[in-house]
């Protein structure tokens, strides 16, 4: 039985070598590999957000030289007033007058258990809806929480939040529009359209009418990388 | 007796401080575990049935080790995941072997 025994106790030698390693390990990727990736993707967050900033800056400076050269004697009156009628269509300059304001909230109703809470929170479908009745109702600007809708914005779904301009917005959301207030305001209130929708999940969302509305023009730049105008389509 | 403890507890503190695993292994390595473990309530059992061979005994455990860590290797290389078979065999093996352990000492 002696025999027996060193057998024995050469396996579990190896048993608690094996278990021994296998915890450490197993300990270790629990701990290293997370907080590695997490502070890996803060620090890239925060590079491009550095980068935006700075763009942001850089942007600003440009039009401001273009405003200084538009203003020099030289320009032409005409040439000035299309350049500020073009802005405007491209949505890069602040405007203001009359339209309505609508805010939108997740419902504030308490969850039962087991219910889906997507249910009751807005998603970026609410939002495209909701600006396309805008735009049906002939709104001229509009803006998300700030972030003016240009031709080429997105309104989309990242996670667990919404994008507009690539800027994620959080709900209370406020949107802007300038147009006919009575037409936007009863366009979004119409028996069976938007509102009814959102309401039915209890979700918050009011329209406002207001003679002064302001919305902010689209901060950064506005680039055309795989496109070119058509030469003599001439309008 | 006070042999295979002492057995046991190098073995620990040899797995504390030998360099860690990487851990593209350590997968290999808990199937591994699986099958030793197997292996050491085998040798319980056929020493409760007074049929303990200490040959069958040691390449058993080095055998089913080997080849447990071996099976998770090639299934993670053609992309089945072979080491739930090794798990699940072993597994229910413990179990048995353990449940045959438990009538062995209850009778007694």
């Amino acid at each position: 039985m002696k025999r027996g025994q060193i057998s024995i106790a050469i396996v579990l030698l190896f048993l608690g070598m094996m278990i021994a390693m296998q915890v450490r390990a197993t300990q270790q990727a629990q701990q290293n590999v997370p907080t590695a990736r997490v502070q890996e993707l803060t620090t890239r967050l925060k590079e491009v957000k550095e980068e935006r900033d700075s763009l942001v800056i850089e942007v600003d400076d440009l039009r401001t030289k273009l405003n200084q050269v538009s203003a020099g004697g030289s320009a032409n009156q005409a040439i000035r007033d299309e350049l500020i009628k073009a802005r405007m269509e491209a949505g890069v300059l602040p405007v203001k007058g009359k339209g309505v304001e609508v805010t939108m909230n997740d419902s504030p109703k308490e969850l039962q258990p087991g219910e889906d809470p997507n249910l009751y929170i807005l998603h970026e479908e609410d939002l495209l809806k909701v600006v396309n009745e805008l735009r049906a109702g002939g709104a001229e600007a509009m803006s998300i929480n700030g972030q003016r809708i240009l031709a080429t914005s997105e309104i989309r779904c990242a996670g667990n939040t919404i994008l507009v301009n690539t800027k994620k917005v959080v709900p209370p959301i406020t949107i802007l529009a300038t147009g006919n207030p009575d037409t936007l305001k009863s366009g979004l209130e119409i028996k069976g359209g938007i509102f009814e929708q959102l309401k039915y999940w209890g979700l918050v969302a009011t329209v406002a009418k207001s003679d002064d509305i302001t919305i902010p023009g689209f901060p950064g730049p506005v680039t055309f990388n795989y496109t070119s105008a058509v030469e003599d389509s001439g309008s | 007796m006070w042999l295979p403890l002492l057995g046991l507890i190098i073995g620990i503190v040899i797995g504390i401080q030998a360099p860690s695993l990487p851990q593209a292994y350590a997968q290999y390595m808990s199937v591994a575990v699986l099958a030793a473990l197997d292996s050491v309530f085998g040798g319980i059992r056929a020493g409760m049935e007074k049929k303990f061979d200490d040959t069958i005994f040691i390449t058993g455990f080095f055998s089913n080790t080997l080849l447990a860590a071996g099976l998770a290797y090639i299934g993670e290389r053609i992309g089945v995941a072979l080491y739930t078979a090794a798990i699940f065999a072993f597994g229910v093996r413990i179990f048995q072997n353990l449940a045959i352990i438990r009538r062995h000492i209850l009778k007694k």
